[in-house]
């Protein structure tokens, strides 16, 4: 019998799943992709589980949904220490040092991810409505993270920062300074993200471009480019107001959300 | 040979269809669902469903997502649209964007309101998105039909509805000290929006669940000043305050013990939503707009 390819992350699943054994997305329901081209991140059902090498995440809870993660020996994840929720008093911790000092100080980030390690569980969640997306990273990909959107990477992720290039995207840009960037090296890696509000994603074709609300911004390949594309408006006698989108120029897949902090463009 | 279909009214915008699809094609309301009134007469209006589509002249509008859902307008070359900067999510690099002066810009940066306005105009996709959990009211506008607007509720509209704002008249003050304090439970100003030339359409955010009711004339209902969204403008708009009989001086009414409604009286329809942010309670009322008192 054919086996189920997911919409989302196109891993192949047993015909008689009902969810994708790697990102937890339903496979009886049709991706539901706007007239524009925006596919809706899937709406995980109320504890859903999947694998990542030999753990389990489940996913509990529907409006500010909540990570459980039950980790085996030699798994590990990695995440920022205020997103823990609960975890089992003998779960192994340990602190992942992020490199970058006073930048990443300057920049808001924390010094230090925490790291919890199996055998044991562990549960984590953000702090506002929205929803957990669930991105595995195959082999040999780079993504690019709006900063404080991660909810927990797996240990196959090798972890960096980077600065979001020039001044005016710092300043205009509506997205910090720095963007978390996860690379996989030869294992694929399980990447957990809270996007406030729903969230959306796109597929932009070579030098395919969109226009986004800088706030709107989740996530992207690291093969899209972002710009600042500054549009200038009269306003009579009061002069002229500024406003700042950040371009994206494809290839490559872009997510957004939206309920997003605005800040930049004021 | 085909068979007429039935005519269909939607009970949430009141505009006849055709009634062959699952939503309005005009307010996106789902039309096979049956309409859920409570006891007291309020209508819940049910939520835009995912990925349904709304027909405005030539364009559309498709409603995605749930929590916090998106507006995407596939705008017609002929159609424009309008909307306060901060809401728009995503466009196309072919949308043409123009700022839309207001009048009294000094008096709606006084009152937290935004100063212009852009006017989006096709082709192309534009999408709009609030910042807060809750639902995205469609609320098309007959032609020359006008319905007022607590502030800070307005999401897009389409270029033939025009817009004024108005001071909402209602206020209360209260003494702190040496100091009399002012307060406007609804907001300094209501956006009021009529449809010109033809039928408008008119976007709202409601945060929680939306609920709306035809107050039939004199007709009264008290709601949370916080609560409204919008209403007609025939119906009226006056300030209540209960006072309950505290047991000691410092739990008198004048002091703790206050209600401060907001009353409705119609005719006309209503509409409030389920999240609302109380009234400031700080000390005896001095003076306020036209209002009703109650001591209980």
């Amino acid at each position: 019998m054919d086996r189920i390819e997911c919409q989302w992350c196109k891993a192949q699943n047993e015909p008689e799943r009902t969810s994708c054994t790697t990102c937890g997305a339903p496979l009886d329901k049709r991706n539901l992709v706007s007239d524009s081209g925006w596919t809706e991140a899937p709406r995980l059902r109320d504890m859903t589980e999947f694998r990542f090498s030999n753990s389990t995440c489940q996913i509990e809870g529907e409006i500010v949904p909540v990570a459980e993660l039950a980790l085996s020996p030699g798994d590990s994840v990695f995440f920022e220490h205020h997103v823990m929720l609960w975890k089992e008093p003998q779960v192994p911790m340990s602190a992942m040092n992020t490199g970058g000092g006073a930048r990443r100080m300057f920049g808001g980030m924390p010094h230090i991810l925490s790291v919890a390690h199996g055998p044991g569980r562990i549960a984590l969640s953000r702090d506002a409505t929205g929803e957990v997306v669930v991105l595995p990273i195959h082999p040999s990909h780079e993504i690019d993270v709006r900063e404080h959107a991660f909810l927990a990477g797996t240990h196959s992720l090798t972890y960096s920062f980077v600065r979001i290039k020039g001044l005016a995207n710092v300043l205009h840009g509506g997205s910090g300074m720095y963007m978390d960037r996860f690379v996989t090296g030869g294992e694929q890696g399980l990447l957990l993200l809270h996007g406030y509000g729903n969230v959306f994603q796109k597929t932009l074709k070579p030098g395919e471009k969109i226009l986004i609300e800088p706030g709107g911004f989740l996530y992207k390949d690291s093969s899209v480019d972002m710009q600042t594309a500054q549009q200038r408006f009269k306003t009579g006698m009061l002069g002229s107001h500024n406003m700042y989108l950040a371009e994206m120029t494809g290839p490559g897949r872009v997510g957004i959300q939206s309920m997003y902090v605005h800040h930049g463009s004021e | 040979m085909t068979t007429p279909t039935a005519s269909y009214t939607c009970p949430y915008c009141r505009i006849p269809s055709e009634g062959d699809a699952t939503t309005c094609p005009h307010c996106g309301a789902p039309v096979d669902v049956r309409e859920r009134v409570s006891k007291s007469g309020w209508a819940e209006q049910p939520p835009i469903r995912d990925m349904a589509r709304i027909r405005f002249n030539r364009s559309t509008c498709q409603i995605s997502g749930s929590y916090v859902p998106v507006a995407e307008m596939r705008l017609d070359p002929q159609d424009a649209v309008y909307f306060s900067h901060h809401v728009l999510l995503h466009m196309d690099p072919s949308i043409q964007l123009e700022s839309m002066r207001m009048a009294g810009g000094w008096n709606r940066v006084l009152a937290g309101m935004p100063l212009f306005m852009m006017t989006a105009r096709g082709p192309g996709y534009i999408a709009i998105s609030a910042d807060h959990p809750g639902e995205t009211l469609a609320v098309p506008l007959p032609p020359n039909h006008a319905i007022d607007v607590a502030e800070h509720r307005f999401l897009v509209a389409t270029a033939n509805v025009a817009y004024h704002w108005e001071p909402s008249g209602i206020w209360y003050t209260t003494q702190n000290g040496d100091e009399q304090e002012w307060h406007y439970p609804l907001g300094q100003v209501m956006d009021r929006f009529t449809a010109q030339g033809g039928p408008g359409l008119l976007l709202l955010h409601a945060q929680g669940n939306t609920f709306i009711r035809d107050l039939r004339p004199n007709e009264r209902i008290l709601v949370q000043p916080g609560g409204l969204i919008w209403k007609d403008r025939s119906v009226r708009m006056f300030l209540h305050f209960e006072y309950p009989h505290g047991q000691y001086w410092f739990s008198s009414a004048r002091w703790q013990a206050k209600s401060i409604w907001l009353t409705l009286q119609g005719p006309g329809r209503v509409a409030v939503q389920s999240v609302f942010e109380p009234p400031e309670m700080a000390g005896s009322i001095r003076s306020s707009s036209g209002s009703t008192t109650q001591y209980w």
